[in-house]
């Protein structure tokens, strides 16, 4: 991987991991938000649970350099899983739609790091049709 | 219509290509409409159209991914875990290569010091192709047997000869292709066996040098560590060189049993700041081994070579060679006789040496297997008279000790491996070590992978693996009758006709010039 290719999918994670960081307290502490977001999709509280330890392995792979692209994977899904979500219960407006548009905004990064770092997996190198590292 | 029950593999690709998308617009639509929860699914459906679609539409380069999709992936990921399971599995003891389940198997226990004797019958095929060594009714009593000794530099009568007391030796390994514990491993147990050890063309030896073992230092192509900036070599660094304790030898390095005939290429990426300082080449160049030694034109430059190196050492000097054509080699020795220099050991290279990394035609189609090469030098030396000027080393996947005992009996005076000693320090045969991933840590720089390896632990291994070879090369050499390894010969061997060897014990025309 060329030092430019790291050094901005470095950046990126990081973002990815700082916007799921933050949102991680309140999930796990029951805070009135998520708890009404997550009663919504009738998932409370067993899916805020999941969903957050999900995003907290996300997070710590996405800063361990051999497993980012893992992670990133793993965000991707998350994040996929909120925006359908948001597509079809949660929508766009007020408090809870910002959410949304976050998550399509971690949902892009997320997809970005996985392309940066694409030669890394094999599944998905193969996507483009790369096998040589 | 075919009525067997079969399993056809292009109806489950299409099928399982419709259902993939079918089933991420089912589980959005359950998770919608019915729960939540099934949304789960939905991610890893929704991936797997998108990977799936990439695959057959948009991705060029693999045929059977653009027909199959992710059912052709399958293949892959099964091939790539295909030889480990062959080796945990599947593959027979007698049939991995280059060394089998048994061969290694006698080499761990040897190194780790459990018996290593086997039960209930031979696992070889004996009606084939087994070169097998002739035992005598009355095998000589043990207390008869004369101690190995051989003294290399004899012959000329200079002052610095060296004796090898201990029927092995640790073949050419350098810093580069091993890791520092590996080769720091290897030295510290060379000298608590009291071995010698080839310090590989690598350079000047460091790491081989911290353990304080006797070292023959090989002069490669390259000459790295002893070389002008042009690749000649430069007497005053060799001379610095040949002045320490531990350097015993020198070894010249006309060919390798692996690559013969083939140069190399170090890349300029490899050369990090310690590479470029024990190699003496600059960085950020890529440095070029020539297929052979810029000094050595012809047979006669080559022998005056040997005598250079020689004069400038004023230690025993060996040249080591796989051998390409008899012809050629006999008019190699005659140049010898006629310039009345030889060089002080000639190392044979079987061309089934071991190496980091080669080329797959040079390692499999090139140069003569070490039986029928050690049995033609040694006849040639002796038909020319001159088999008293040196001594003969033999090399080439000798890891157990019927195979050395065999290549004793063809006329070598020690042996040398470099692969069993690889396996003693715990090689499992990963066949990794052109790719810095050897994941027992001995191929690799990896400071991770490195870690695998303790050197104390590693060095009695190696303590180990030579007193059991030892053991046994006192037991083989008693059965055949015989009290010393120079009154072995090829009468000692019984060589089927479908051996390699065969055609030049049988055929006298085969060693003729």
């Amino acid at each position: 991987m060329k030092k430019q290719t790291k050094a901005i999918s470095w950046v990126l994670q990081i973002i990815v991991a700082a916007i799921l960081m933050m949102t991680l307290p309140a999930k796990f502490s029951g805070a009135a938000q998520p708890v009404a977001l997550f009663t919504e999709l009738g998932m409370e509280p067993h899916g805020r649970y999941i969903t957050a330890v999900l995003e907290l392995i996300a997070c710590l792979l996405l800063l361990i350099p051999a497993s980012a692209v893992y992670g990133a994977v793993l965000a991707a899904g998350v994040m996929t899983g909120a925006v359908i979500g948001h597509v079809t219960k949660l929508g766009f407006v007020g408090e809870i739609g910002q959410m949304g548009f976050m998550a399509i905004g971690v949902l892009v990064f997320s997809f970005l790091i996985i392309y940066l770092r694409r030669i890394q997996l094999p599944v998905v190198n193969r996507m483009f049709g790369e096998t040589k590292k | 219509m075919d009525s067997k029950i079969s399993i056809d593999l292009h109806k489950m690709a299409k099928f399982a290509n419709a259902a993939i998308p079918t089933l991420a617009i089912l589980f959005i639509l359950g998770g919608t409409y019915l729960n939540f929860y099934l949304h789960f699914l939905s991610v890893f459906f929704i991936f797997l159209t998108i990977i799936n679609f990439f695959y057959r539409h948009v991705q060029k380069e693999h045929g059977l991914l653009r027909n199959f999709g992710v059912m052709g992936q399958a293949r892959y990921m099964m091939e790539s875990i295909g030889p480990e399971l062959r080796q945990y599995f599947f593959a027979n003891d007698t049939e991995e290569m280059p060394f089998n389940r048994e061969e290694r198997s006698e080499v761990y226990r040897k190194a780790k010091n459990v018996d290593s004797a086997s039960s209930f019958g031979s696992q070889k095929s004996f009606d084939a192709t087994e070169i097998k060594v002739r035992h005598t009714m009355f095998p000589a009593p043990k207390e008869e047997l004369e101690e190995y000794a051989v003294t290399f530099g004899e012959e000329r009568g200079i002052k610095n000869t060296h004796t090898f007391t201990r029927p092995i030796a640790i073949s050419a390994m350098s810093y580069g292709a091993l890791g520092q514990n590996a080769v720091r491993s290897l030295a510290r147990g060379a000298k608590m066996a009291g071995i010698s050890m080839n310090t590989g063309e690598g350079g000047y030896p460091k790491y081989h040098m911290e353990e304080g073992c006797d070292l023959i230092f090989q002069l490669g192509t390259a000459k790295f560590g002893v070389r002008d900036e042009d690749g000649t070599l430069n007497d005053d660094k060799l001379r610095e060189l040949t002045v320490k304790d531990e350097i015993k030898m020198i070894e010249i390095k006309l060919s390798q049993g692996a690559k013969p005939g083939k140069g190399g290429l170090l890349p300029k990426e490899k050369i990090t700041k310690e590479i470029s300082e024990l190699r003496g080449v600059p960085q950020g160049k890529d440095v070029i081994s020539p297929t052979h030694h810029a000094e050595c034109k012809d047979l006669k430059t080559t022998v005056e070579f040997i005598k250079h190196v020689q004069d400038v050492s004023e230690l025993p000097v060996g040249i080591k060679l796989c051998v390409g054509s008899v012809v050629e080699f006999r008019q190699f020795v005659c140049q010898m006789k006629e310039m009345n220099i030889f060089p002080d050991y000639i190392a044979v290279d079987g061309a089934e040496g071991g190496t980091g990394a080669a080329p797959k035609a040079f390692m499999d189609n090139y140069g003569m297997p070490l039986f029928p090469a050690l049995h033609s030098v040694n006849t040639i030396l002796k038909e020319e008279g001159v088999r008293d000027e040196l001594k003969l080393m033999a090399a080439g996947k000798l890891i157990g000790p019927g195979r050395q005992m065999i290549a004793y009996c063809l006329g070598a005076d020690a042996i040398y491996s470099a692969r069993g000693f690889m396996l003693t320090l715990g090689c499992i045969q990963a066949l990794q070590c052109g790719n810095n991933t050897c994941p027992v840590g001995i191929t690799t720089h990896d400071p991770a992978l490195q870690g695998g390896i303790v050197i104390s632990e590693k060095a009695k291994r190696i303590e180990n693996y030579v007193e059991n070879v030892e053991h046994d090369f006192y037991q083989l050499l008693a059965a055949t009758g015989k009290t010393n390894v120079r009154d072995l010969s090829i009468e000692n061997l019984y060589v089927p006709s479908g051996t390699t060897l065969a055609e030049f014990t049988q055929d006298k025309a085969a060693l003729a010039s």
